[in-house]
C-alpha cells in the first residue's frame, strides 16, 4: 500500500488554467475600458460642441441654443469628461491586473471606483436625458413648451450624444461584472 | 507554484505517516502537514460579520427606496382656483419622469424584498460565493437604475424650482408648494437608496474575495 501525504489546493494544471482565464477577462477589461473612453468622449465632445442659432429673431424669444443654456446638459458635460479622464487613468490598473492576475485589494479599489463612476455617469446621462425627452415631447400640464421644433439640429445632436452615454454605461456594469467574478474565483 | 494557501495563521501540525509496502520494504515516509482549520473559521465569521451588515443595509435601502415611491405616488396638489386655460392640478403622472420614477423605485422596493433571503443565506453560510454574486450582478444593475430613476426625477424638480430662461420654462413651484416639497423629498430619498446599492456592491465584492 502505498501511503500519500496529505495534498491540499488545487492541481498546477487547474491553477495554470484559472490564471490563463484571468488574464483573458483582464486583457478583454481593458479594451472593453479603452471602447468606453471613446464612447464617453464621444458623448462629451457632441454635447458640447452644440451651437445653433436660428435665422430669425423677434424682441422677445431668443433663437440661439447651446448646451449650456440648459444646467443638466453643463452637468452631462462635466460627469462625461470626469467619467472619460478616470477610465483613462484607471487603464494603469487594468494593464496591471493582466500582468499580475492575482492581485485582490487592487480589484476590490478599481470595483469601488467604477461603482461611484457608474453612478455619476448614469445621473448625468439621465438628467440630460429627462431634458431631452421635454424638449422634444413638451408638457401641457406645466405649460413647457417643446424646443425641438424649432430647433432641429440641437435636437439631433444633444439627443445622438445620449447614446455614446448609455453604451458606456452597459460597459462599465460589464467591467464591474468582470472584475467581481474574477474576485470569486482562486 | 505552490500548492496550499497562503495564511496569516500559523496553528500547523505535523503529521508524520509511515508507510510499509506489502513486501515489507519500508518507505521512505512523507511528511504531511495539514494546517488546522482555524484560519477558515476566522474568515468565516469575519465574512459573516459582513453579510449582516448587508443585511442591515438591505432594509435600510428598502425603507429608503419605499419612501421615495409612496411619497412620489402619493402626490396630488389641486389649487383651489382655476381658469379657463390654466390646469391647476399636479400630480406624478402629469410627468412621465416622475411616472418612471415611481415605477423604477418600486422595482428596486421589490427587488430588496427579494433579495433578503438570499442576504440571510449569506449569513447562515458565509462561504457561499454564488449566493453573494448573483445578488452583486442584480445590485450593480439597480444602482445604475436607481440612479438614473433619481436624476431624471431631480432634473424635472430642479426644471419647476428655477425654471429656464432660455427655453421659456416656468417655475411650476412657485404656485405649486405642496408638490413640489413632497416630489423634493422623494427624489431624496431616492439617492439614499442609490448610495446604499453602492455600498452594497462594495461590500459584496469585498466579501466575496478568497484568500
Amino acid at each position: 500500500m502505498k501511503g500519500g501525504g496529505l495534498e491540499m489546493g488545487t492541481t498546477t494544471s487547474e491553477v495554470a488554467k484559472s490564471g490563463a482565464a484571468k488574464r483573458g477577462a483582464a486583457v478583454v477589461d481593458f479594451f472593453l475600458r479603452v471602447i468606453a473612453i471613446i464612447a464617453t468622449l464621444g458623448s462629451a465632445i457632441a454635447m458640447g460642441t452644440t451651437n445653433q442659432t436660428l435665422p430669425f429673431f423677434t424682441q422677445f424669444i431668443r433663437f440661439r441654443a447651446k448646451y449650456d443654456d440648459l444646467p443638466m446638459f453643463t452637468f452631462f458635460v462635466v460627469a462625461n469628461s470626469l467619467v472619460s479622464a478616470y477610465l483613462v487613468l484607471s487603464l494603469a490598473l487594468s494593464i496591471f491586473h493582466i500582468m499580475r492576475s492575482r492581485a485582490h485589494a487592487s480589484r476590490i479599489v478599481l470595483i469601488f471606483f467604477d461603482t461611484g463612476m457608474l453612478a455619476l455617469l448614469t445621473a448625468g446621462a439621465s438628467a440630460a436625458a429627462a431634458i431631452v425627452y421635454l424638449a422634444h415631447k413638451g408638457n401641457t400640464r406645466t405649460n413647457w413648451f417643446a424646443i425641438c421644433q424649432q430647433f432641429n439640429s440641437f435636437c439631433e445632436r444633444i439627443s445622438g450624444s445620449l447614446i455614446g452615454s448609455f453604451g458606456a454605461i452597459l460597459i462599465l456594469v460589464v467591467l464591474i461584472l468582470m472584475s467581481a467574478v474574477t474576485l470569486s474565483r482562486r | 507554484m505552490e500548492s496550499s494557501h497562503s495564511t496569516k495563521d500559523n496553528s500547523e501540525t505535523a503529521i508524520l505517516i509511515d508507510s510499509k509496502s506489502a513486501k515489507g520494504k519500508s518507505v521512505a515516509s512523507p511528511v504531511a502537514i495539514t494546517k488546522a482549520t482555524t484560519s477558515h473559521h476566522q474568515q468565516g465569521g469575519w465574512k459573516r460579520g459582513v453579510a449582516i451588515f448587508d443585511f442591515i443595509l438591505r432594509l435600510c435601502g428598502l425603507i429608503a427606496a419605499l419612501a421615495a415611491t409612496v411619497t412620489m405616488g402619493t402626490t396630488d396638489q389641486t389649487l383651489p382656483f382655476f381658469t379657463q386655460f390654466f390646469q391647476f392640478q399636479a400630480s406624478y403622472d402629469d410627468l412621465p419622469a416622475f411616472t418612471f420614477f415611481v415605477v423604477a423605485n418600486a422595482i428596486a422596493s421589490g427587488y430588496l424584498v427579494l433579495s433578503l433571503p438570499f442576504s440571510i443565506v449569506c449569513i447562515v453560510r458565509p462561504h457561499a460565493a454564488g449566493a453573494r454574486l448573483v445578488l452583486l450582478i442584480f445590485d450593480t444593475m439597480l444602482v445604475a437604475f436607481t440612479t438614473a430613476a433619481a436624476a431624471s426625477a431631480a432634473a424635472i424638480v430642479y426644471l419647476a424650482h428655477n425654471g429656464n430662461q432660455n427655453t421659456n420654462w416656468l417655475a411650476i413651484c412657485q404656485q405649486f408648494n405642496d408638490f413640489c416639497q413632497r416630489v423634493s423629498g422623494a427624489v431624496v430619498a431616492s439617492f439614499i437608496a442609490a448610495v446604499i446599492f453602492i455600498f452594497l456592491v462594495v461590500i459584496s465584492a469585498v466579501a466575496l474575495r478568497r484568500h
